[in-house]
């Protein structure tokens, strides 16, 4: 099947995210859009307006009631799925990085980048309390003055944030006390993406040191590593295979002005027990910045440097294929 | 009359009286000669001067009075051209002259001057002169009379430098500079995988080379060079040369050529110096302006002897005394390049016109300085010697600017080098050239011609009758450099750097394509020396990403890619030439279908043996996966009333838990698009 094209943000498209039951995929971007399309045919069914700055991310509860946003406007805001009406905008004093409601779909999370003279922050609002919101008082708010978070996930029942860090640090924060419960230091650059598998029972990190890594939700055992040459911007675990995706790129500065390579950059796929990679897909005119699976693993999706997102539908011959031995 | 007490008693004068000058009796002069006589008394002639002027002539004949007035004029005449001669001494025996003689020079200067020229000066059949300073005498005759045997140095045994030879699966080596720089490596070539043999860190400062015949790797530091081999790439030797840039070897191995910028003073020539490889001795210094060309010395093929070019001037020196060969440079007018053939000690060069002389091309037999060709060349504008690898032939590749045109002309001129009188046959180009390049051991030639888009590639083949024949053209190429294996019939057009990688692989025996495969921004392309691999690779130095080396079968089938964290250069380890003589040769390639079947049964065997390996491998690595994810779930499961607490109840642990949830819905695909115009209705 040929891969669905998405045009709906004129600038780089910072993250990509299915809901639970992925009838919907929500794309957000650099030019301030935020899109919701229907994953089957591509068809766009709204955008979400009220940003003023870059969104840098995007999350959707588990009910497909609410989802938030998060963007270099120093906001977080939430707004209503269905009617696209926002219903809370929490000021922040500098860039909201990552955001994401835990499996409840009660609390949610997000932080803020380190700018301005003021330090990175892991905020948590419990949506139950209205008043969080209406003060913009989130229950807890952790200061992260070593390296500041630029990805992070939910644990699997709501009880740890798993965050990503600049300097390659992986780690879990209570989401009651806000102690670090536990740390990976396996990276050696920057975690540009942390994503969950669909059961939340592992995580995968893409980093700027050109590896992915797999690690156990819970105990943040390292599991496994897929090497490559270039950094990898986001990666994704298969809901239905021993797979993952990543996507990466060059740094923009090293992209060469008599580069010819037209619709090159491409997704790679690795097998996750055995670590080597089995196939690549070409399409994208620029970096891929983010990786996502369908979550009946049927269908994947890109959103790249170039401002548009690609679903791939795989044909059979993916999941008939397999390593001699 | 007075007393002289009443002299004493006075102290003032009387008058009419002189005042006494005369120094008190017991003064002592001290203002020292120095002081006051500086500038007389730097012309005071001193003893050592006299001694450093004086030269001792020996071998000189020695004549009766009748002819001593003869002698000493011939002898005047040839020493005058030094300095000014002050003194002669012709000291006799028995009414004759003893056979050496005296000279002393207005200056130690000159007596040097007649040294370095008149030594060794042939008189007559039976006298050649031997001149030396007078002071050297002294020297040399107050050496101890104690010998004192020098030092036993202990023997450094760096063990079988041809170690890498005895490989049992014939597996080449080369290096490889990765990190930046910061670490070098040596691999084995295996088809299936490098093998590492040797990786340091900071080996080299800059880059590495290897020997011509692949004994020794030298590596570059602020403070000269050092040679490693042997088995485990011991130090061998070093040496001292702060800032050098860049070295040659001779073909030999025997001597080591290195080059910094920084070395020279206008009396101790050091820019460029020339080492012998085994004592690790200096043997000699040369001057150089730039190293714009280098190697500036080129080596005959034999490393007997070594050449350079300067203004008007080719200087060939001889080793080992490193001194110029016939004691003279040749001068040639406007010589604008020179270049030795690889087979014999034969100087090809070439000089534009000259007013009414028409440029030409000269070849000329060393150390004989016969002249055995020359070619004229009307309207010459630039040229380029082009010698195949045995010397068998030589392309003087010509641009030309014929008479009342303006455009540029090219044409190839092979010597034929192994005929008599060397004939030359012409070939015309009627399009720019971008690369040329002979076929090793062959006598085929590949030319990229043309102008980016069109660039095309031609295969001549030079015949035996006369004829230079051309055997196929194909157009369109991307292709900046033509790679022959340097067995020869198998070669790569190469598009490098800006031409994205592209490669051709091509048998020049029937002239077909086997292969047309890319490697993206690749930047070099290096045979082995068996051709049989071929090593294509993104250098660190060219661009900053995928820097990598990937590995080809000389067909252009890709067998490895190997990503190095900024990986900078790979050089194949030369072989040595063979130690098999013809005869041997022979006989291993009327076997080689029996040794074919050995080798294939091997290659079998260590492929099923690696499948083997990776397939338990991958089994092991399943097997623990799976086992993880098995106790994961386990852990899923026991969580899962937690997860319905969170959720209200919703199962949604599958996609499907919930059918109840489910909406029906319509939703519209894109099928086709179709135009019909309105008209077209009716």
């Amino acid at each position: 099947m040929r891969p669905i094209l998405l045009q709906g943000h004129e600038r780089s498209v910072t993250q990509i995210k299915y809901n639970r039951e992925g009838d919907l995929l929500f794309s957000v971007a650099k030019d301030t859009v935020v899109n919701v399309w229907y994953s089957v045919n591509g068809e766009r069914l709204g955008t979400y307006n009220g940003h003023t700055g870059a969104v840098w991310c995007v999350d959707v509860d588990w009910d497909t009631k609410n989802v938030l946003t998060g963007s270099a406007d120093n906001s977080c805001r939430l707004w209503d799925c269905e009617t696209g009406k926002q219903l809370a905008l929490l000021k922040t004093s500098s860039a909201v990085r990552t955001c994401g409601f835990d499996f409840s779909g009660n609390i949610i999370m997000f932080s803020t980048d380190k700018q301005m003279g003021y330090q990175c922050f892991l905020n948590y609002f419990d949506l139950r309390d209205p008043q969080q919101i209406e003060d913009n008082q989130p229950y807890m708010t952790l200061p992260c003055s070593e390296s500041k978070i630029t990805s992070a996930v939910w644990g699997p029942l709501g009880e740890f944030v798993i965050a990503g860090h600049e300097n390659g640090e992986i780690n879990q924060f209570s989401a009651k006390s806000g102690e670090v419960l536990k740390t990976a230091k396996e990276h050696t650059k920057q975690i540009n993406d942390m994503q969950s598998s669909v059961d939340l029972t592992m995580v995968i990190s893409a980093s700027k040191d050109n590896t992915a890594k797999l690690f156990d939700a819970t105990s943040l055992d390292h599991i496994k590593t897929f090497k490559t040459e270039r950094p990898v911007n986001s990666a994704a675990i298969s809901p239905i295979m021993d797979h993952v995706v990543m996507g990466g790129g060059q740094e923009a500065m090293e992209v060469t002005t008599t580069s010819t390579r037209i619709g090159k950059f491409e997704a790679r796929f690795f097998h996750a027990a055995f670590e080597d990679e089995f196939g690549r897909i070409k399409g994208h005119f620029g970096p891929i910045n983010c990786v996502a699976f369908h979550p009946d693993g049927k269908s994947y999706s890109s959103g790249g440097e170039d401002g548009y997102t690609r679903i791939h539908y795989f044909d059979p011959h993916y999941f008939e294929f397999e390593f001699e031995g | 009359m007075r007393d002289t007490e009443d002299m004493e008693a006075d102290a003032e004068f009387e008058e009419g009286e002189e005042p006494s000058f005369s120094d008190p009796e017991d003064f002592e002069d001290d203002t020292s000669d120095q002081e006051l006589l500086e500038d007389i008394l730097k012309e005071r002639p001193q003893e050592a001067d006299g001694i450093d002027s004086v030269i001792v002539v020996d071998n000189v004949p020695e004549v009766g009075p009748e002819r001593l007035e003869k002698l000493k004029n011939v002898v005047h005449k040839i020493f005058s051209k030094f300095g000014k001669i002050t003194n002669e001494f012709y000291p006799e025996e028995e009414g004759k002259t003893k056979g050496y003689i005296f000279l002393e020079y207005s200056s130690p200067a000159h007596a040097l001057e007649a040294v370095k020229n008149a030594d060794g000066y042939k008189l007559d059949k039976q006298h050649t002169f031997r001149v030396n300073v007078f002071t050297d005498f002294d020297k040399y005759m107050t050496i101890s009379d104690e010998w004192e045997t020098p030092e036993k140095q202990p023997f450094k045994d760096f063990g079988n430098l041809r170690h890498w030879m005895e490989e049992p699966d014939c597996h080449d080596q080369y290096s490889v500079i990765f990190e930046a720089g910061e670490r070098t490596g040596i691999f084995s070539n295996d088809a299936k995988e490098a093998i590492i043999v040797e990786e340091r860190a900071r080996w080299t400062e800059t880059y590495v080379r290897w020997s011509p015949k692949g004994t020794y790797l030298a590596t570059f530091h602020q403070r000269g060079i050092a040679l490693w081999g042997g088995e485990k790439f011991k130090q061998i030797q070093r040496f001292s040369h702060q800032g050098v840039q860049l070295i040659d070897f001779s073909p030999c191995e025997r001597y080591v050529v290195t080059f910094s910028p920084l070395m020279d003073t206008k009396e101790d020539p050091q820019a460029i110096i020339i080492w012998d490889v085994l004592t690790g001795q200096k043997k000699r210094g040369f001057h150089c302006e730039s190293s714009a060309h280098w190697p500036i010395f080129k080596w005959s093929h034999d490393g007997k002897f070594f050449a350079r070019m300067t203004q008007d001037t080719l200087s060939i020196y001889e080793v080992p005394s490193m001194g110029l060969l016939d004691k003279k440079s040749l001068k040639i007018t406007g010589i604008k390049d020179f270049s030795w053939s690889p087979g014999d000690n034969v100087i090809a060069f070439w000089v534009p016109e000259d007013k009414d002389i028409p440029g030409r091309v000269t070849l000329m037999q060393l150390p004989s300085r016969q002249e055995i060709r020359v070619r004229n060349l009307f309207n010459v504008v630039d040229c380029k010697l082009h010698w195949q690898k045995n010397g068998d032939y030589l392309c003087v590749k010509v641009d030309r600017t014929p008479k009342g045109t303006q455009g540029l002309v090219t044409n190839f001129e092979i010597f034929r080098m192994r005929e008599k009188q060397v004939p030359v046959d012409v070939v015309e180009m009627k399009e720019g050239i971008i690369a040329f390049a002979w076929e090793p051991n062959g006598s085929k030639f590949a030319v990229l011609h043309g102008e980016s888009p069109r660039i095309n590639a031609s295969f001549y083949h030079v015949k035996n009758n006369g004829k230079i024949e051309l055997i196929k053209m194909f157009d369109k190429q991307q292709a900046n450099s033509i790679f022959w294996s340097p067995q020869g019939q198998f070669l790569v057009l190469a598009g490098l750097r800006s031409m994205n990688g592209a490669l051709a692989f091509v048998d020049t025996s029937d002239c077909t394509m086997m292969n047309i495969v890319e490697h993206y921004m690749a930047s070099d392309v290096e045979w082995d020396p068996t051709g049989r691999f071929l090593v294509t690779s993104v250098s660190w130095w060219s661009h900053k990403v995928d820097n990598a080396f990937w590995l080809w079968t000389f067909q252009g089938r890709l067998l490895q890619k190997n990503n190095k964290d900024r990986f900078c250069q790979l050089l194949w380890r030369p072989r040595p030439i063979t130690l098999l003589d013809p005869e041997q040769t022979k006989l291993i390639k009327k076997d080689l279908k029996k040794y074919s079947k050995i080798f294939e049964q091997k290659d079998r065997l260590s492929q099923s043996k690696a499948s083997k390996e990776l397939v338990d491998k991958r089994h092991t690595m399943m097997e623990d996966y799976h086992k993880y994810r098995e106790l994961a779930m386990q852990m899923h499961q026991e969580q899962r009333p937690l997860r319905l607490d969170l959720r209200g109840g919703v199962d949604t642990d599958e996609l499907d838990s919930n059918v109840d949830d489910w909406e029906e819905e319509t939703i519209e695909f894109f099928i086709n698009e179709e135009i019909i115009p309105i008209g077209d209705l009716a």
